[in-house]
């Protein structure tokens, strides 16, 4: 088993919003997305608030200095940054086009709200506007808003747990480690996406296997160069080496009401502490470094007397 | 990548005219999953390349109780682990096929490919050739970087292991390979074929640079029982770093006759002539472990490499259990 804690607080970010009279939307930030869904929950955000699909929203990101400074992805910090600024411009763009609307339905803009698609009098299908009608409203002038993190109200916050427990059999005349069961259990806060959320610790977890069983720079001391620097040689796991994967995200009330947490460097602090106290179960010796190779087990089982051939 | 010139000859003559006198002038291209690394990282830089895929005569394998199993050197390792008598009578070469990771590998790489494949040394594959060495002449691989080399067959200057699972298997089996070049045909012992080199500018085997390995022959394995066992790390995209192929001839209980070949242990394969003669006549488990005893007494383990030493003895013993088990 092996626990870890990380901070995961957003940074700086600013999101420039936009409602077009022809009804699209478009959010604008300079924050990358590395392939960790940075988009989707971008779309989400706004989407959410909106009350519209995500494929309504245009998510334009990543290129400086078109769309507006926001910090890079890295450090688990992006989906606090990011979400949060979008929020409070999605909020404060629908309040906007309430205003600009509420004539037209004979009410005040603080009692309007957007369901399905739609503007109505709060609880009042009967007075309302479809999304196209009422950005229609907007005549020639489009809304545009900028949100900020840090900004009003607590949308965000830090510090995050996790738990892993490894399952390994290990072949004590190889000192060869395999993968049976991997689980971890994960607290991030408001999870946005669980299938995001989830394939972050996933892809920490395989990485978790590769250091902790394989991945290691192999530097000559004499020419002072890595030898194993192609993908030949640089040990990875493949899928036939990580064994069985379970990930349980923690969700309930009070994860949620502390809002968005990043989740991208936390699960990948403990596998080799939860793999090197299996290992240690599994042969009664620990193995000191990783990553858990063939020769320092057996070096391991050696020290302790208890290898035989 | 540097420029080439490109041939793909249909017949056998035609290739062999297109090959160079020396080692480097011209490659022989089959599957391409080896060379191409080669010629990537400027290790190989042909002026020609000549691709021999097109020559149907090395292709195909084909079997028969009586006279054995040919195989083309065109045949993939995917090939040859899915025949059906390939499996059936020689277990020890499917296994070792099977044992070459990943399934895009054994598509595209071939038999031949795989006996002549470079060594996978990295001193080797970073360009510092088959005897590494520093510029004040200190030997790289003695104090440096060994885990993965040779631990027999290993008093120098060549320390890296031949890298072919499919070599130990075929030693085993007691199969020829057959060279053509500008004088036709010859054939030679599988267990002839490599050789350790002594000087940079020769190859590991005995293939002229003006052959082509052409095709290999098995004999017949009525009443042999093979396997090969591999210990690897992963299961993905890697050598083992320690394997044994064994062919037994049984007799009753008995083990008659032994053959065993270690892999991924010593610059050429190993045959573990003495072990054998443990195993003969014998039979039950003390034998076993006796013979991985005596088979892996000569090793000699360099600084960081012991470790491989206790997993040829492991290779072996259940290289052995397995062919006794299970085996055609
Ligand atoms: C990630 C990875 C893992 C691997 N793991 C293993 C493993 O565990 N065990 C193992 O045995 N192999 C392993 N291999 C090696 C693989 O099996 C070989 O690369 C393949 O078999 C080579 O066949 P090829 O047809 O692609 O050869 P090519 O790349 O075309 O040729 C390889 C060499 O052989 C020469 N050659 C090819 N055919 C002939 C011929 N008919 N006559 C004379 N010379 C010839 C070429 O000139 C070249 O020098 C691995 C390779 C990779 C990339
Ligand atoms: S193997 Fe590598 S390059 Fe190919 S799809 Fe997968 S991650 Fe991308």
């Amino acid at each position: 088993m092996g626990f870890h804690t990380w901070g995961g607080r957003g940074h700086d970010s600013e999101c420039r919003l936009t409602i077009n009279p022809d009804g699209s939307v478009v959010v604008a930030l300079g924050s990358q997305d590395l392939g960790t869904g940075t988009r989707t929950i971008l779309a989400m955000v706004a989407g959410e608030t909106f009350v519209l699909p995500v494929d309504a929203i245009k998510i334009n990101i990543g290129q400086a200095p078109d769309y507006p400074p926001s910090g890079a992805s890295g450090g688990s910090t992006t989906v606090g940054g990011v979400s949060s600024a979008t929020r409070r411009a999605a909020q404060d763009a629908l309040d906007q086009l309430f205003a600009k609307v509420a004539p037209a339905l004979g009410a005040e803009a603080a009692q309007l709200e957007a369901v399905g698609g739609k503007v109505q009098v709060k609880g009042n299908p009967t007075k309302s506007l479809t999304w196209k009608q009422a950005t229609a409203k907007l005549g020639v002038t489009a809304v545009n808003t900028t949100g900020k993190n840090p900004g009003a109200g607590k949308l965000i916050d830090s510090g995050v747990g996790g738990v892993q427990m490894a399952d390994v059999t290990v072949d004590i005349e190889t000192g060869i480690v395999k993968m049976n069961k991997f689980v971890a259990v994960q607290d991030c806060g408001l999870v946005i996406n669980e299938k995001t959320a989830e394939s972050q610790v996933f892809g920490a977890m395989i990485m978790g296997v590769c250091y902790s069983l394989m991945e290691e720079r192999i530097m000559d001391e004499y020419l002072g160069r890595p030898l194993n620097s192609n993908m030949e040689f640089y040990k990875l796991a493949g899928i036939g080496d990580i064994g069985e994967f379970v990930v349980h995200m923690w969700k309930d009330p009070e994860q949620d009401g502390r809002g968005v947490i990043g989740l991208g460097e936390p699960p990948v602090i403990s596998p080799a502490a939860a793999i090197g106290n299996a290992v240690a179960n599994a042969i009664g010796a620990r193995v000191p470094r990783v990553p858990f190779t063939p020769d320092r087990v057996l070096a391991a089982l050696e020290k302790k007397g208890g290898l035989t051939s | 990548m540097k420029a080439f010139e490109y041939a793909s000859p249909t017949t056998k003559e035609q290739a062999v005219s297109l090959l160079g006198n020396q080692w480097g002038e011209t490659e022989i291209l089959a599957g391409g999953t080896d060379l191409l690394s080669l010629m990537k990282e400027y290790l190989s830089t042909p002026k020609r390349v000549v691709n021999v895929k097109e020559i149907k005569e090395f292709q195909g394998i084909r079997y028969s109780p009586g006279a054995g199993l040919r195989l083309g050197a065109l045949v993939t390792l995917e090939e040859l682990m899915d025949h059906a008598a390939v499996k059936k009578e020689y277990p020890a070469l499917a296994q070792a096929a099977e044992g070459v990771r990943s399934q895009q590998i054994r598509n595209s790489g071939t038999v031949g490919g795989d006996l002549c494949q470079r060594p996978r040394c990295w001193y080797f594959r970073n360009g510092f050739g088959y005897f590494p060495k520093g510029e004040g002449g200190e030997d790289l691989v003695i104090n440096g970087e060994n885990q993965y080399h040779a631990i027999l067959g290993n008093s120098g200057p060549a320390y890296f292991v031949n890298p072919s699972s499919l070599a130990p298997a075929l030693i085993a089996l007691n199969a020829k390979i057959r060279l053509f070049g500008a004088q036709g045909w010859r054939e030679v012992e599988a267990e002839q074929f490599f050789v350790t080199p002594k000087s940079e500018g020769e190859r590991e085997y005995v293939l002229k640079p003006r052959e082509i390995l052409g095709e290999i022959l098995v004999p017949p394995a009525k009443g042999i029982k093979s396997a090969t066992y591999e210990v690897r790390q992963k299961e993905a995209l890697d050598w083992p770093l320690a394997a044994a192929s064994v062919a037994l001839k049984i007799n009753g209980t008995g083990v008659k006759e032994a053959r065993l070949v270690l892999g991924h242990v010593a610059p050429v394969p190993w045959r573990c002539q003495e072990a054998e003669t443990v195993l003969a006549g014998k039979s039950g488990e003390e034998s076993i472990a006796e013979a991985a005893q005596v088979a892996l007494k000569g090793a000699k383990p360099l600084s960081k490499n012991g470790y491989k030493v206790q997993l040829a003895r492991v290779a072996l013993k259940r290289a052995i259990l397995q062919a006794a088990q299970g085996g055609a």
